[in-house]
């Protein structure tokens, strides 16, 4: 078996043989449906807030209703978004909406009311106005009150010369949500009656709030050359992801070959490699193994993610399929990974031959981290905006073409551009592969201390 | 005796450090060539230039017939100074894959590690890991990787160097045993014992500069014997028989000395003994002590090959 293929069998198996990597393969999927869930399922674990409203003298008549009535137009369009949120699901999916169990009551109290008014409790409704009161209400909202009796809010109600004001106490001084709902509620009041007192019909105005404008999205970039659909704004999605994905496998990728060239060099093997092969056998070895680490990454997360995706929404899955193979999305996607990945790889290899510590290696992998986060600041503009000129000029510069590319490949950016930045690409990468040759030379035999200088000054001396 | 390594005028130079200076010698095939010095005199740069890891500043560097070591790594096995093998590979598999590099089959590789591991006591850990082997283990697993493809030179950089006596005995035998088979030893030290005992020749070199090249005998001629006396006696005494170069005084209690007599070179030490038995001298101890290596490299040199010699200038590579 050749050197390079020996190497690359024995990075491969070094890695791949072990739990830890299996771990970690799953671990981004995993984390990846826990970064989505857990939201959800902390909004959805919210406990309703038991409120008191209480109207302070005659002046204040009619406010505690309108909280109750803001309360119930609240449900109300909590249950519409949801019935929206359902009916484009399915138009996505293909599939009805048939959540149960768990899932329906997560989802069930997601869009359910966040409060609900409950009886004053007749000391406080009886106390007058002052220090005594206010301490009869401190005592319901802490535990000096049975759980079952202590309430989340208490709002006194009143007049001003301005309009309607309230004095929210609450049991806990960072929760503002019931001090957001009772503004809202007293804005809707002051609006109705302004409108009222000017002579307005008040069905009128209930009809006119209630009102919600129907809106239908044309673009003849559109599938069907007309109505923008689901299906439309997929590609940018998957251009997005790409660009993601690429972005993490690279760099995984390329740290996983920084730390293995390390510990070759920390625990001196790479002297005897390099009395066995060339620098350039050894380096192309450890590229092509990690690659293959990389591929098996890959394809474990899009195994992950297909079978997932298949089963949960076989419609979207088909959609996907067809904008990555037929729509040749696939194809730019392993380019650009295949140029992304040998650019990274060899210099995180290079700088892997000068370090014998993750410290050592921090001196050079600091401002490369910064550099490689740019890519991730501008890929989310890329989206929405992929012919700004900061976005197009960026994908040019090769560091970043093959993360920027990918989330700009939706919007059909003209093939010249297109070529032309792949071709700097690799070109680049070829260029990277030359100049981290040489460095990996000579910072293999090298016991000199890691700096910038020196690191340049290796490239000069290319070992000798 | 033909020769399988050649170096001729072989300058290196790190920037302004100039490591190794004008160094020529011979290595020949089959033979076993202690290459001696202390730390910092140009052995490990010297090693790196003869397999190609480093290029020579001038000079030639001939080896098995290549002017490149690149050429004929397969024919070449090769310990480094520090040593290391991958950690979680078992010694089987880390000779296998050393081995494959230097063009056997891993199949014959493995085949060929449990042999070898078995001769060399160690059988019982050919399934370990190798974070799991002692530091002695370890290092006679890397030397089986070296040999392993059964090369024809065979360089091993400070191959004793955190052996314990026991292990060290056991590698003696291992090199003795490899030129027995017919391979070229090239081995670097600065343990002097080691090369007295193994070594058909041995080149010393002190600063970058080779101080001496020849067998272990002529290297020891070089250096003067001496007698070392003890009694009574004064050193005038001793300067005053027959072929003494001169007297040095090592102790002196109670009016009682221990004297070094240098012997000048040619003069026979029983007849300088009996001069000063015949002439009456109070001699209660005599010693005739033959020059070691040690002592030759002392006096070639005029450095001490247990003292570190390296020099690491700022901004170079460690230049060893």
């Amino acid at each position: 078996m050749n050197r390079t293929l020996l190497i690359a069998r024995r990075e491969y198996a070094a890695y791949a043989k072990t739990v830890g990597f299996w771990l970690s393969l799953l671990a981004f999927p995993l984390f990846a449906v826990l970064g989505g869930a857990v939201p959800i399922l902390i909004k959805s674990s919210e406990p309703v807030r038991a409120v008191a409203v209480i109207e302070e003298g005659p002046q204040a008549n009619g406010l505690a209703a309108a909280i109750q009535d803001a309360l119930s137009r609240d449900a109300e369009r909590q249950q519409e978004r949801e019935r929206m949120a359902n009916e484009a699901a399915e138009k996505a999916t293909g599939m009805p909406v048939n959540s149960s169990g768990a899932a329906k009551g997560a989802f069930a109290r997601l869009a359910g009311p966040r409060l609900r008014i409950v009886g004053t409790p007749p000391e406080i409704a009886a106390a007058p106005p002052g220090e005594a009161r206010d301490e009869i209400v401190r005592r319901y909202l802490t535990d000096e009150t049975p759980k079952a009796d202590r309430l989340d809010a208490v709002v006194f109600l009143t007049r001003d010369a301005q309009g309607p004001a309230a004095r929210v106490w609450t049991a806990r001084a960072t929760d503002d949500t019931v001090e957001d709902f009772v503004r809202d509620a007293l804005r809707s009041a002051n609006r109705k009656a302004v409108f009222e007192g000017a002579g307005i019909d008040p069905v009128v105005v209930e009809n006119a709030e209630k009102f919600r404008p129907t809106i239908s999205v044309f673009s003849p970039k559109s599938v069907s050359g007309g109505e923008v659909s689901f299906r439309d704004k997929l590609p940018t999605l998957i251009g997005m992801a790409g660009g993601f994905l690429l972005w993490s496998l690279i760099i995984t990728g390329a740290s996983i070959l920084l730390n293995s060239v390390m510990e070759e060099k920390s625990n001196k093997i790479l002297e005897v490699l390099l009395s066995s092969a060339s620098p350039t056998e050894i380096l192309a070895g450890k590229v092509l193994g990690v690659a293959l680490l990389t591929i098996t990454v890959l394809l474990g997360w899009g195994g992950i993610g297909a079978v997932g995706l298949v089963a949960a929404a076989p419609e979207t899955a088909g959609m996907i399929g067809d904008i990555l193979l037929t729509g040749g999305m696939l194809g730019w996607f392993v380019a650009f990974m295949v140029g992304g990945y040998l650019m990274y790889a060899v210099l995180f290899a290079a700088v892997g031959a000068f370090c014998e510590t993750p410290r050592d290696a921090q001196t050079l992998m600091g401002p490369i981290m910064l550099v490689l986060v740019i890519p991730i600041m501008t890929m989310s503009m890329a989206m929405t905006t992929p012919d700004a000129p900061v976005v197009k000029i960026l994908s040019w510069v090769p560091f970043f073409t093959p993360f920027l590319m990918m989330a700009r490949l939706p919007s059909d950016p003209p093939m010249i551009e297109l070529l032309g930045a792949m071709a700097g690409m690799f070109a680049f990468a070829l260029f990277m592969v030359w100049l981290s040759g040489r460095a990996f030379r000579a910072g293999a035999l090298s016991d000199v201390k890691l700096s910038w200088k020196s690191f340049a000054g290796a490239i000069r001396g290319g070992g000798n | 005796m033909t020769a399988a390594l050649t170096l001729q005028d072989v300058n290196k130079r790190y920037g302004g450090f100039h490591a190794v200076r004008d160094l020529s010698f011979e290595v020949g095939k089959g033979s076993i060539c202690g290459f001696l010095g202390p730390n910092g005199a140009g052995k490990t740069s010297t090693i790196r230039m003869i397999l190609g890891l480093q290029p020579a500043t001038s000079g030639r560097i001939e080896i098995l017939g290549a002017d490149d070591g690149r050429r004929v790594r397969n024919r070449i096995g090769f310990l480094p100074e520090e040593r290391g093998l991958y950690k979680k590979m078992t010694p089987v598999d880390a000779i296998a894959f050393f081995g494959a590099l230097k063009g056997l089959p891993l199949g014959e590789g493995r085949r060929r590690a449990r042999e070898m591991l078995e001769q060399q006591g160690l059988g019982g850990a050919s399934r370990k890991k190798m974070k799991e082997l002692s530091k002695g283990m370890a290092q006679k697993v890397q030397l089986i990787a070296a040999v392993v493809h059964r090369p024809e030179f065979v360089i091993l950089d400070e191959p004793f160097s955190g052996l314990d006596p026991v292990n060290q005995q056991g590698l003696e035998q291992m090199i003795r045993g490899l030129a027995a088979d017919g391979a070229t030893v090239l081995f670097s030290t600065h343990v002097m014992q080691h090369a007295e005992r193994l070594c058909d020749k041995v080149v010393l070199l002190a600063r970058g500069r080779k101080a001496f090249e020849g067998t272990v005998d002529e290297a020891k001629a070089t250096s003067r014997r001496f007698l070392e006396l003890e009694g009574v006696i004064e050193a005038g005494q001793v300067a005053a028989l027959p072929g003494v170069s001169n007297v040095e005084i090592a102790a002196e209690n109670d009016g009682v000395r221990v004297l070094k007599a240098h012997l000048a070179p040619g003069a026979r030490g029983q007849e300088t003994l009996k001069a000063a038995f015949l002439g009456g001298l109070d001699v209660r101890r005599f010693d005739l002590r033959e020059p070691s290596l040690h002592d030759a490299f002392i006096d070639l040199t005029g450095d001490n090959p247990d003292q570190d010699q390296s020099v690491k200038p700022a901004g170079q590579e460690a230049a060893r």
